[in-house]
């Protein structure tokens, strides 16, 4: 997939502004706060249709105004039949009213249906959360992954999450009103059984295939150096779901609250058999990151059999020139396709790329008050 | 907006408080009335306090009504051995106006959803599962949305209400009476295709 042109109405920073982006490497620089990321902000709603940071609606609007409405144009690129395919993607939002995103010039009734239509990787400066946090973030990475590859994940997922919301509630409500009724939880069990064995199945074939990916990644990234593993954890290994949900019923009237489930999975990462969250330096988790980061995009690249976007904001800060220049030498080779870079020295960029020898790239400088290219 | 007397704007008060009329239309009413005769609107305040007080509920199957049993259950001519189980009056209404079903009915008064604090206790399902242990009930009809809290709640019933001679049904799911399989959801779609049936039986 590429992007060829893009155009934000009254998104972050930007009252009006048009994009036209190459096939291969495109390039923004510019101070901080000058609206770099914004620009990947707004690729990532029109793939995602969210936004990539956990931002809300109404914080993604320009100050001041009460919409606003994203366009781009992408081409998909059928290697069967060397054709390629127009994808015009709208997102027309008011926050709190509508929110409407349309494919081509028709509205989708569910949103969740246009979830890996364009894949999507986002490589952020925050990525070394994933190690840094708590189980949420990871299983967020695992979802994100998987709902743009299986088309039904999504709906399971929300559809599970929602059962388990609802049993919780009755848990409580059961507490405070000293009562239990048996069915009303068998009911719930029967209904949230079947998706979580569904989602562990689907996770757990997820990592295996990711698993090589990574590995192969991580050795390139670090000349393969370092013993990494990434495992996936759940509770469903003992047991199905049902029975889960049944055996812990008492501890479940007790914290009021489901206690095990797919919604408890995680991933541990490791570096050389102990616990990288604590035994990483921060280069060795940066490198983590990537490794998993690339390893997504080679797996959505496989399952989908388009090339995703891939977005990097802000990735050179913190690397030393040589780690850079290998990095984009791998950049620039297959399976990778479009490549969104933001850097805050344009000069630096440029030189980058005359060094590494990489056709020069679409390149915008943004500044106060006005986006050149260059 | 500034009235030129407060009872002008109790009254528009008092219409905008209705669902889907603003002050506007609540104004155009209110000027309305105005201009009619002092009887007719007795007459039409009446028509309303007395619906508010005189209504019943059937006291089988929960719709509204003016006596005791509601006509529905009265008629004699209705098939006693059905009933079809909906979440509210308006479906009830809808099911009605089909002209197809010749059984009777039990409202509910809403589905279970602890999220919104509705649990079964607050539904007529007590009486619900009374009413199925009749002899001559052989089959409920779960006329209830297919969503998270529909299919928790017919769950719920079709546990306690079952019993060997007791048929428990569900509304067919799937493409929607002359609808294109082009516009068909994926979902629908595959879900059609499972519970597909032998042709001429429609």
């Amino acid at each position: 997939m590429f992007l060829q042109r893009l155009k934000l109405i009254q998104f972050k920073n930007y009252l009006q502004k048009e994009f036209a982006f190459g096939r291969g490497f495109n390039c923004l620089s510019g101070s901080n706060g000058m609206g770099k990321t914004n620009v990947l902000e707004a690729i990532c709603y029109l793939c995602l249709t969210k936004s990539c940071r956990g931002l809300q609606d109404r914080q993604l609007v320009l100050h001041g105004k009460d919409f606003f409405r994203l366009e781009g144009d992408f081409g998909k690129e059928d290697f069967s039949v060397k054709a390629e395919e127009k994808l015009e993607v709208v997102a027309k939002v008011i926050p709190g009213k509508r929110k409407e995103i349309s494919l081509n010039g028709v509205p989708y009734t569910r949103l969740a249906d246009h979830v890996g239509c364009i894949p999507l990787v986002f490589i952020a400066p925050e990525d070394h959360l994933l190690v840094m946090e708590g189980g949420e973030v990871r299983r967020r990475f695992l979802d994100l992954s998987l709902s743009q590859i299986d088309h039904t994940y999504l709906y399971e997922l929300m559809k599970y999450n929602k059962l388990v919301k609802q049993r919780n509630y009755a848990l409580k409500q059961f507490a405070e009103q000293k009562r239990f009724d048996a069915t009303l939880i068998q009911g719930y069990n029967s209904q949230i059984a079947p998706l979580g064995d569904l989602i562990f199945h689907k996770r757990r074939e997820f990592v295996e295939e990711f698993l090589p990916h990574f590995l192969y990644y991580h050795s390139l990234i670090t000349g393969g150096k370092e013993e990494v593993s990434c495992v996936y954890r759940s509770s469903l290994e003992q047991a199905g779901m049902a029975e889960l949900l049944r055996e812990q019923l008492d501890r479940d009237r007790l914290l009021q609250r489901t206690s095990m489930g797919v919604h408890r999975d995680d991933l541990l990462f490791s570096l050389s058999r102990k616990p990288l969250r604590k035994f990483g330096s921060q280069g060795q988790i940066k490198s983590f990151v990537l490794a998993l980061k690339l390893a997504q995009y080679r797996l959505l690249f496989e399952k989908k059999k388009v090339k995703p976007l891939l977005l990097l904001d802000d990735l050179f800060d913190k690397l030393d020139a040589s780690r850079v220049l290998n990095l984009l030498q791998l950049l620039s080779k297959e399976p990778f396709g479009q490549i969104f870079i933001t850097h805050t020295e344009s000069e630096a960029l440029r030189i980058l790329f005359a060094e590494s020898g990489i056709e020069s790239p679409v390149h915008y400088c943004i500044e106060p008050g006005s986006v050149q290219k260059l | 907006m500034n009235y030129p007397s407060k009872f002008l704007e109790d009254a528009v008060m008092a219409f905008a408080s209705l669902p889907g009329i603003g002050k506007k239309t609540a104004l155009r009413l209110v000027l309305h009335l105005l201009q009619q005769d002092k009887d007719k609107v007795d007459e039409f305040m009446q028509a309303i306090s007395k619906m508010r007080h005189q209504l019943k509920h059937c006291k089988k199957c929960h719709n509204i009504s003016d006596q005791e049993l509601c006509n529905i259950c009265a008629n004699p001519s209705r098939d006693p051995s059905l009933i079809c189980v909906v979440e509210n009056l308006r479906d009830l209404i809808q099911i009605e106006n089909t002209g197809t079903y010749k059984g009777l009915y039990h409202v509910l008064g809403g589905i279970i959803n602890p999220l919104e604090g509705i649990g079964p206790e607050q539904l007529n399902i007590q009486s619900l599962i009374q009413r199925s242990k009749e002899k001559e009930v052989k089959e409920l009809i779960m006329a209830i949305s297919p969503t998270i809290e529909g299919d928790t709640t017919i769950f719920y019933i079709a546990r306690l209400a079952q019993r060997p001679e007791l048929k428990i049904s569900v509304l067919a799911r799937g493409i929607s009476f002359g609808g294109e399989l082009e516009y068909a959801d994926e979902i629908t779609l595959s879900r059609s295709i499972k519970a597909r049936r032998p042709y001429g039986q429609t």
